[in-house]
């Protein structure tokens, strides 16, 4: 499988005053095509930041970064744009939904931007992958959580990115939604896309293929999931 | 979706302060674009004014010449008098074609339609002389002899308001028995407010004999208007106005007033401007995070600016637009208020909106809406991904 994050040496250091605060420190991270990656850690340990440097909205202060083969170090602002919006999709927390905007046009959104043919179909097709073909005329108001959550991932999803980031997407939902939420990046990752999903619950990042965890800024464990669920499915047999 | 969709929901999101900044540039339009409208219309109203003088020069007593301008051509009381001695001066120089007397004065009469005293002007004219000035003058029934006694001719307007026809005898007043020999038709300027009578019988009624207010001097070479007034000033106590001075000093003192509403209008201009601005930057500052999320599903800054510039010029447009119908609905009331701020108004309406106007007018506002949203769009556009989400983390 071929190497679609490849981060070596990740560092980020914010200043405040004479002091410097080490966000990441010698991060070396991979994630291959197709893969599902969990990152857990206590709050405070650089799960957001690693998430936003990997997806190009921070930029390292040390270290290189490689997406889908490209070098970001050195890209310029306008190269970077046309980077986030071929390759990532991102999901938030906080949804930020536009409240004004329907199911339908927040999912959208992004082809205001990307110059891309959004066709009805296309959207009418992201609104069914997401469970929301009977919700697309409502606004976010009138929208659970768990909705709202579905029509962010279909936001994620329109420009057809190779790459989803989710920064804590189960962190404003009840544990039933969440599982749901789960289940839906379970079945967009069946279907070959990658997903690096921050969260704040152990139970779920133990979904993932590989699930990482973070502490001070460091990588302080790496565990292949998939590899242990395929041995024990060998040791049941 | 459009950018225009975008910023156009978006502002239905805070609609009381949306419509409060609609409001705000409506009227700095409407306000900008009635004194515009008036201006062009105020200068073409005083023009016909003064043309349907008819007249050149005029002579008058010494004093304020612009008091007494003033006063020939929307009537009153003159308070000093010229002699038949300054008439016969007056018709001795060179290049005159015509000086003709006049006594004006006022009177006060019973209003047919109300029965309370107001006050009516009255011109002692010389027939003959007054129709080679005023040539457009028509008559129904007749005009009367300058020694013809007991007649009169009264103004369209006033005639149709005292429900005078021709054969009417004035039931009281100084012109008590005086009968209505002819109508004027309709002249459109002040002469429709007008009675008239011989010169002679005026100064008779009135008891100013051998008295005149005017001397209304017609040139033979209009090239030679500042010659002869030159001549004409040279003669004692009186007093020389030309048309092109009363026009000249009118525009001059209108401008006067006019600058000062400008200045108003900018200051009241700026004071919107930077209300729209404020908004902006209040809307902008409360979508930081949504800016960021923008940004990380692919907007640009640029885009972002876009956006932001999008919704200033839409709210401006808009408000260009009310503003420009308020002031179309309601520039007389705008003309008004205008006209009591003015040292001299023209009696008909002076509104005049061209479409030209009407276009700049919203030109005007989307540059205005421009301007206002350049800083705010340069702002938030500035704003790297992470700063917008993390500035409103919670």
């Amino acid at each position: 499988m071929s190497e679609i994050i490849e981060a070596k040496n990740l560092t980020k250091i914010y200043r405040r005053g004479r002091e410097e605060i080490y966000a990441l420190k010698d991060v070396d991270f991979l994630v291959n095509n197709g893969e599902f990656v969990s990152i857990i850690g206590p709050s405070g340990s650089g799960k957001t930041v690693l998430l936003n440097v990997l997806g190009c909205l921070d930029t390292p202060t040390k270290g290189s970064l490689r997406l889908n083969g490209i070098e970001t170090s050195g890209l310029k602002e306008k190269d970077l744009v046309r980077l986030r919006q071929d390759n990532i999709g991102f999901v938030f927390q906080q949804f930020y939904l536009i409240p004004t905007l329907t199911a339908r046009e927040n999912i959208e959104l992004p082809l205001l931007f990307s110059r891309k043919n959004g066709n009805r179909s296309r959207i009418d097709e992201i609104l069914e992958r997401v469970d929301l073909g009977n919700r697309s005329e409502h606004l976010p108001g009138q929208l659970s959580g768990g909705e709202m959550q579905r029509v962010a991932i279909g936001r994620a999803l329109i420009n057809d990115p190779e790459i989803i980031l989710a920064d804590e997407p189960t962190g404003n939902l009840d544990s039933g939604t969440s599982k749901k939420i789960f289940d839906l990046f379970r079945e967009l990752n069946n279907h070959g896309l990658t997903l690096v999903v921050v969260t704040h619950s152990p139970e779920l990042a133990r979904q993932a293929h590989k699930m990482y965890t973070l502490s001070d800024g460091q990588i302080v464990r790496c565990e292949d999931l998939a590899c242990r669920r395929f041995k024990y499915t060998l040791h049941i047999l | 979706m459009n950018f225009l969709t975008l910023a156009a929901k978006n502002l239905l999101r805070r609609r009381g302060r949306t419509l409060l900044t609609f409001l705000g540039v409506a009227i700095a339009i409407t306000v900008l674009v009635s004194l515009l409208s008036l201006n062009s219309g105020y200068e073409k109203e005083l023009n016909k004014e003064v043309n349907s003088l008819g007249v050149h020069i005029l002579a008058v007593p010494k004093g304020c010449p612009y008091e007494a301008a003033s006063l020939v051509m929307h009537g009153g009381v003159i308070p000093d008098y010229l002699s038949a001695f300054d008439l016969e001066n007056i018709s001795n120089i060179k290049g005159i074609d015509l000086a003709t007397p006049m006594l004006m004065h006022q009177f006060i009469g019973k209003d047919a339609m109300s029965g309370e005293d107001v006050p009516y002007v009255v011109f002692g004219i010389k027939i003959d002389e007054t129709k080679r000035l005023k040539s457009w003058w028509k008559v129904e029934g007749r005009y009367f002899d300058d020694n013809e006694t007991g007649v009169m001719l009264v103004g369209r307007s006033l005639a149709e308001e005292q429900n005078y026809s021709i054969g009417t005898v004035m039931l009281s007043g100084p012109f008590k028995n005086f009968t209505i020999v002819g109508i004027l038709e309709q002249t459109g300027d002040q002469d429709d407010q007008f009675h008239f009578v011989s010169l002679a019988e005026a100064q008779r009624v009135f008891n100013k004999k051998n008295k005149i207010t005017t001397i209304a001097v017609k040139v033979k070479d209009v090239g030679k208007i500042a010659a002869v007034s030159e001549q004409l000033e040279k003669i004692p106590d009186i007093q020389v106005v030309t048309m092109t001075q009363i026009m000249g000093t009118i525009m001059n003192l209108a401008g006067s007033a006019r600058s000062l509403l400008l200045t108003v209008i900018a200051i009241a201009l700026i004071i919107s401007a930077f209300g729209i601005i404020n908004t902006l930057l209040m809307s902008v500052n409360e979508r930081t995070r949504e800016f960021g999320m923008m940004k990380a599903i692919g907007a640009s800054g640029m885009d972002i600016a876009k956006i932001v510039l999008t919704e200033t010029i839409f709210l401006t447009f808009i408000g260009g637009i009310i503003g420009t119908l308020v002031a179309i609905v309601g520039s007389n009331l705008i003309e008004g208020f205008v006209k009591g701020m003015l040292p001299y108004s023209p009696k008909g309406s002076f509104v005049s909106l061209s479409p030209e106007l009407v276009v700049f007018a919203l030109v005007f506002s989307v540059i205005l809406g421009f301007l206002c949203g350049l800083y705010p769009a340069f702002k938030s556009s500035r704003l790297t991904p992470m700063e917008a989400i993390r500035s409103g983390a919670d």
